[in-house]
């Protein structure tokens, strides 16, 4: 007898074709579908994730850290965290992998035509922003949206990821401002000193049709959401992402559910007015 | 709906032309506890035992079953998916479990459609059987069906006396009565009908625990940070056990497993259970349910309020083996009582 459904839940195979290290623990992998048909026909949006295989250790979620507009290959930075990252960080280029996705909502780009946009973003939390970022700035779309600012802090300079991006292809862009920032002093460094939530206060973004995004450790949104209501910041204008432990990605596994919320299919998006009305479990 | 009757000389000719003809999966005695496994002889089938019986979803949904198989050379990677399920027959369904599945199939469906799952679900015949007894913690009509209720089964079975009464309940089942219309009678309906009728009077009267579900989703949708969470949860010991004997539990994870080999293997799923420690554990050390009060109240929200508001059927069917198997006495029963006095 046939097989009666098509199977998510089998990858693509795939090749790591680059690996870019970012910083002393984040690599971003350049990753193309081995079917060039299916490279082809793929498409994403930005915030989306796909899941990665590494065979014989298993398999994670990542955001899709490259915009749609790129339609050569993939990018996800990846942190090495645990055994599937750590796996990863193991591989060489020309590596095989699994591939499967992409899964979840993303950033409501429609939505945020004609709005300035505001990024905020920590550490590894500028790869799923990234993908908007450059989706806006690509040619193609940046009539669309307005003045572009993005602020981004993490631990220490090497700390911060897409340094060509952020010191010097984004700053380029016409109604583009890129605001760094790093929790110590550090020689060397003559850029801004602090955590992220004082920086945004100290920037004082004015809040009139803007949209603002925000991805980091949960202790910098917990508190970059309290700068953003100071300045007059309402819900509606705030999306960020969302993180669980997933396994299946397409909501079966029951493993990353926030009350009757899937965050693999119903986020990683989620506006601030939607997370409000979440249970406190994430 | 082809209502039809088989003596019990005749239902044993059915059952073996049923086991030779497809994979037959029915209940079968072993160690005092009964499961659905594959028929190999008939007189291994037991329809009416007092043992406990495990659920049948691990028929569609097996605690452990690869998902494919991986090789790794040095520039390719084949991976290779298990061929398809054969056709089967699923014997001897309880009414709850029958309708575990309808709860169960929204999960495995929707916009990503669980290729496991519903290949097996899509090619099985399910033979559902209604209760002769009602257990001590049996609670199904709470959720609007009873011991001889049949949705979810294609073809229904009653017992009567002369033999076994079968409805088709569906094209499937109507299929079923058609391919063995040489071993049923429309003779003695009638009669069987009323058999059933008062089976299910008799049965009705047996429930011992009284359970109403009116206003328990309504309090659990405002009860999430209720104290009383803490207090249910002071003594359970996260085993698993009542989302392993569960019908509608389907958490899972998935592993990998070498093959001997560094470079091929197989890619697994198992089981899983939202009580464990490490279920919602993220990478950075941060969990979302740490404790026990946040997997407790996850597993009884999720059975009487996520379960609904997401695919508008709930996650319980009163089977009451979760009452049954806890070490500590654990009773959705009396939780429910409980939140409607709290909440």
């Amino acid at each position: 007898m046939e097989q009666a459904v098509r199977n998510p839940l089998l990858p693509q195979p795939a090749t790591i074709e680059k690996i870019i290290p970012e910083t002393g623990d984040v690599n971003t992998f350049r990753v193309t579908l081995d079917n060039a048909e299916a490279m082809t026909r793929w498409r994403h949006e930005p915030g989306q994730l796909a899941m990665l295989s590494v065979f014989g250790v298993g398999e994670a979620m990542f955001s899709i850290s490259s915009s749609p507009t790129q339609r050569e290959y993939l990018e996800f930075s990846i942190k090495r965290m645990g055994k599937v990252t750590t796996a990863l960080h193991g591989l060489e280029e020309g590596a095989k992998i699994g591939l499967r996705g992409p899964y979840g909502n993303y950033f409501p780009y429609e939505k945020m035509k004609g709005k300035d946009l505001l990024f905020i973003g920590g550490g590894i939390g500028l790869a799923p922003l990234r993908s908007l970022i450059d989706f806006v700035l690509a040619d193609e779309n940046r009539g669309d949206y307005g003045k572009v600012e993005i602020i981004y802090g993490a631990r220490s300079y090497d700390d911060l990821c897409f340094k060509r991006q952020i010191f010097e292809e984004w700053p380029q862009k016409e109604g583009t401002a890129v605001y760094t920032t790093i929790d110590r002093e550090e020689e060397q460094w003559d850029g801004h000193v602090g955590f992220v939530p004082a920086y945004v206060e100290e920037i004082a973004p004015a809040a009139g049709n803007k949209i603002a995004l925000t991805c980091g450790p949960p202790i910098m949104i917990k508190f970059v959401l309290q700068a953003m209501e100071k300045l007059g910041f309402k819900d509606e204008q705030i999306y960020s992402t969302l993180e669980l432990r997933m396994k299946c990605g397409i909501g079966k596994c029951g493993r990353c559910n926030i009350g009757s919320k899937f965050v693999c299919l119903d986020g990683p998006v989620f506006n601030l007015t939607e997370i409000k009305e979440l249970p406190p479990e994430f | 709906m082809t209502v039809k009757l088989i003596n019990k000389d005749r239902f044993n000719v059915f059952l073996e032309r049923l086991a030779s003809g497809n994979e037959l999966v029915a209940p079968i005695e072993e160690d005092g506890n009964i499961f659905y496994r594959r028929v190999t002889s008939v007189n291994e089938i037991t329809l009416e035992a007092d043992a406990f019986c495990f659920a049948p979803k691990g028929h569609f949904f097996p605690q452990y079953e690869v998902l494919y198989k991986y090789q790794q050379g040095s520039n390719a990677l084949v991976l290779e998916e298990p061929g398809p399920a054969g056709p089967s027959v699923l014997l001897g369904v309880k009414p709850c479990d029958a309708r575990a599945l309808l709860s169960l199939d929204p999960v495995f469906d929707g916009n990503y459609k669980d290729a496991y799952y519903l290949d097996k679900r899509v090619k099985t015949t399910i033979i559902g059987l209604s209760c002769r007894k009602v257990r001590y913690n049996c609670f199904c009509r709470a959720f609007g069906f009873g011991p001889t209720s049949g949705e979810g089964a294609d073809l229904f079975l009653t017992e009567v006396k002369d033999g076994y009464l079968a409805e088709a309940l569906t094209s499937k089942g109507e299929a079923l009565l058609k391919d063995y219309s040489d071993l049923f009678t429309e003779t003695g309906v009638d009669g069987a009908l009323q058999e059933k009728e008062q089976l299910a009077v008799q049965l009705d009267t047996q429930f011992k625990r009284k359970v109403d579900l009116d206003g328990v989703k309504a309090r659990l949708d405002n009860m999430f940070e209720h104290p009383y969470w803490e207090r249910l949860a002071r003594k359970c010991l996260t085993c698993g056990i009542c989302t392993f004997v569960c019908p509608t539990c389907h958490c899972f994870d998935i592993i990998d497993e070498n093959g001997g080999g560094s470079n091929c293997g197989s890619r697994l799923r198992c089981w899983d259970a939202c009580m464990f420690t490490d279920f919602t554990l993220h990478t950075s050390g941060h969990n979302p349910r740490p404790g026990k009060k946040e997997r407790v109240r996850n597993r009884f929200m999720h059975k009487l309020k996520y379960h609904l508001d997401r695919y508008r059927v709930t996650g319980c069917v009163g089977c009451g083996r979760c009452i049954e198997k806890c070490p500590v006495n654990m009773d959705i029963i009396q939780v429910i009582a409980e939140i409607k006095e709290v909440g």
